[in-house]
């Protein structure tokens, strides 16, 4: 009798029913997108902030040591593998050039490729960690002589791109381009690692290597392990080494790696978990104004609908209806439209998310599916708690003055 | 032996005084018609008989319970078990059938008992229009499905509001015949009305003035 009731009711104002719907369908389908949003944006946010360079330095351990090159892809087997965009090793000195001067070099990765179990075709250097920099020419092939000419040093020594030079009184150079880092890279000569170990005598060594990881934000428990590690409880531990902070990374690095120490480059860390957790804020906001929102537009339908049905409840409660059982009614209705408006919106949701991570990020975003549910329920929620203050009415209602047309 | 009783039963509205210091009783098993012109404090009077209407101050009593002691649940299922009700207005719900109308009231007092809602509404002569809703039944039609509404959780006491002043002379006659039959057949039927013609069918009259009983 009840479901006929609901039914009934349900479809028997389409104009009331259909503004129900899509008020939750377009609180759900904001909400979903937002969610989507939420759920990707520390990754997003994360990869678009690596274009502001690597985040984690790995050094020798003892000073004045230096790390093993033949160590380094190893950084590519730790827990977080997938997480390691790329590395560039590091390796300084000066030689002579043309003109019997010095020259500061730095030796490096541009676009080095690199044998890994799971990632076809890897590849790793400053192309992939440090794409601020601004090359006037072509990166150099790690397998042949190029380099890059820093742009105050170029300036000064009044190289041009294409130019060759004779670097230790014997190895002729090509600069492939002038780079402007807007860094101390500016007064150096940036050469391929190989280059640069054969160019110093120091074969199979480089200073450090700096990795790009994507990470998610800080918080309270990597604050904790960042203060005292042998602070952290033993569950506290195995969700700190479990999650990609940049600090258990770098410690993972460290056990990858014996002879080195890996510190975070907090500046960049630091502003990721600022701006990211701003914006998770900001959207947090956004979904519930959109839920206030939906809430308040439901309650108002809602009224409208017992101030219209005043009669029609007056007489259930004459036919000894419990208020509770009216009540009732009208939630179940609200429900059926919350179900229905929140169906639609979770697949509106989606579509947007996949347009705004189109603009924002230039890749559309998953759909996660785990929110479905969630949505799902959360439309619900908005319909019964916007219902909740009018159907509170119902209970007010005086039968005696209504059926006899006193209200 | 009485089953409806008051005893200085008042009712005001802020300052205007609907019952005044009002006591009458019906005998189980009468048929009793309230009179009086509209503002004598008749429907108010029923409302409180038919609890749905509190008072403010005197004793009520229904089928020996004091309404006075009872709270909104109490007088709740009070109603559900000892009053049916029959309004001018019909009141059926548009869109269920006139069965399913019929079996709201029995789903709301216990249990749906699809047989018994059939039985009620060909006694009252609606066999052949079960599945028919409001809007396609006449008013006469209307009132009838009214009628078995109320009587089907067989309450020993029937309020019937007015329950021909929508309907033409002939389901009048048809209307009031009913109601003289389940008088008939034992059941205590008061009847609110202001035609003298309808009142004169009942086996008493209260004439009711400004909230008072009147006797001309």
């Amino acid at each position: 009798m009840l479901t006929q009731m609901i039914f009934h009711s349900w479809h028997r104002n389409p104009r009331r029913t259909a503004l129900t719907v899509t008020t939750v369908f377009l609180a759900t389908a904001l909400i979903s997108a937002l969610l989507a949003i939420t759920v990707s944006v520390g990754d997003q946010m994360a990869r678009e902030l690596k274009s502001y360079g690597a985040n984690i330095l790995l050094e020798p351990a003892v000073d004045g040591d230096y790390l093993d090159t033949q160590d380094l892809p190893r950084i590519k087997e730790i827990f977080w593998r997938h997480n390691i965009l790329g590395f560039a090793p590091l390796l300084a000195g000066t030689v002579t050039a043309d003109d019997g001067g010095e020259v500061a070099i730095l030796g490096t990765f541009f676009d080095q490729p690199l044998p890994v179990e799971g990632e076809d075709d890897f590849h790793t250097g400053q192309k992939i960690i440090a794409p601020y920099w601004r090359i006037d020419g072509a990166w150099p092939d790690d397998a042949r002589p190029e380099a890059l000419a820093g742009a105050r040093l170029a300036e000064r020594r009044g190289w041009r791109v294409g130019q060759t030079l004779t670097l230790a009184g014997a190895r002729p150079v090509v600069l492939s381009g002038i780079l402007e880092s807007g860094g101390e890279e500016d007064e150096l000569l940036v050469v391929p690692l190989a280059l640069a170990q054969e160019l110093l005598g120091r074969p199979g060594r480089a200073d450090a290597a700096r990795v790009s990881a994507l990470t998610v934000p800080e918080n309270r428990l990597s604050a904790k392990a960042r203060a005292n590690r042998d602070a952290l409880t033993a569950e506290e531990y195995d969700v700190w080494y479990c999650t990609a902070y940049v600090s258990s990374i770098a410690h993972q690095l460290e056990e990858a790696l014996p002879g080195a120490r890996a510190r975070p480059v907090w500046q960049v860390a630091a502003s990721e978990g600022v701006i990211v957790g701003k914006v998770q804020l900001l959207l947090l906001v956004a979904t519930l104004a959109a839920l206030l929102a939906a809430a308040m537009g439901v309650a108002a339908l809602t009224a409208g609908a017992i101030l219209e049905r005043a009669a029609e409840i007056a007489l259930l409660k004459a036919l000894a209806a419990r208020p509770r059982h009216i009540a009732l009614l009208f939630h179940a209705e609200v429900t059926v439209s919350a179900l229905l408006g929140g169906a639609l919106g979770c697949g509106a949701g989606w579509l947007l998310a996949r347009h705004l991570g189109q603009t924002l990020f230039g890749a559309p975003l998953a759909m996660a599916w785990i929110t479905v549910p969630g949505v799902l329920a959360l439309a619900v929620a908005i319909a019964l708690l916007g219902a909740w203050l009018p159907v509170r009415q119902i209970a007010a209602l005086a039968p005696a003055e209504v059926l006899h047309g006193r209200r | 032996m009485n089953i409806i009783e008051t005893h200085n039963l008042t009712k005001s509205f802020g300052s205007v005084i609907a019952v005044n210091d009002l006591t009458i009783s019906v005998r189980r098993g009468e048929f009793v018609a309230f009179m009086g012109a509209s503002g004598s404090g008749k429907t108010t009077l029923l409302n409180i008989l038919a609890c749905l209407d509190t008072f403010t101050s005197g004793e009520v009593f229904i089928d020996g319970h004091n309404l006075a002691a009872l709270d909104e649940e109490g007088r709740r299922v009070l109603r559900a078990n000892k009053i049916g009700l029959v309004f001018q207005q019909f009141h059926l719900i548009p869109y269920l059938t006139a069965l399913e109308n019929v079996m709201l009231a029995q789903h709301f007092h216990s249990v749906t008992d699809e047989p018994a809602a059939r039985q009620i509404l060909g006694d009252v002569g609606l066999a052949h229009r079960l599945h028919h809703r409001p809007g396609a039944l006449s008013g006469g039609e209307q009132q009838r499905v009214c009628i078995a509404r109320a009587l089907v959780n067989e309450p020993p006491i029937l309020f019937a509001d007015e329950p021909t002043g929508n309907l033409d002379e002939e389901n009048e006659c048809n209307i009031l015949a009913l109601l003289q039959d389940l008088h008939r057949r034992g059941r205590t039927v008061v009847l609110v009305t202001h035609n003298p013609d309808l009142a004169a069918r009942a086996d008493r009259i209260i004439r009711l003035h400004h909230g008072k009983v009147f006797e001309p």
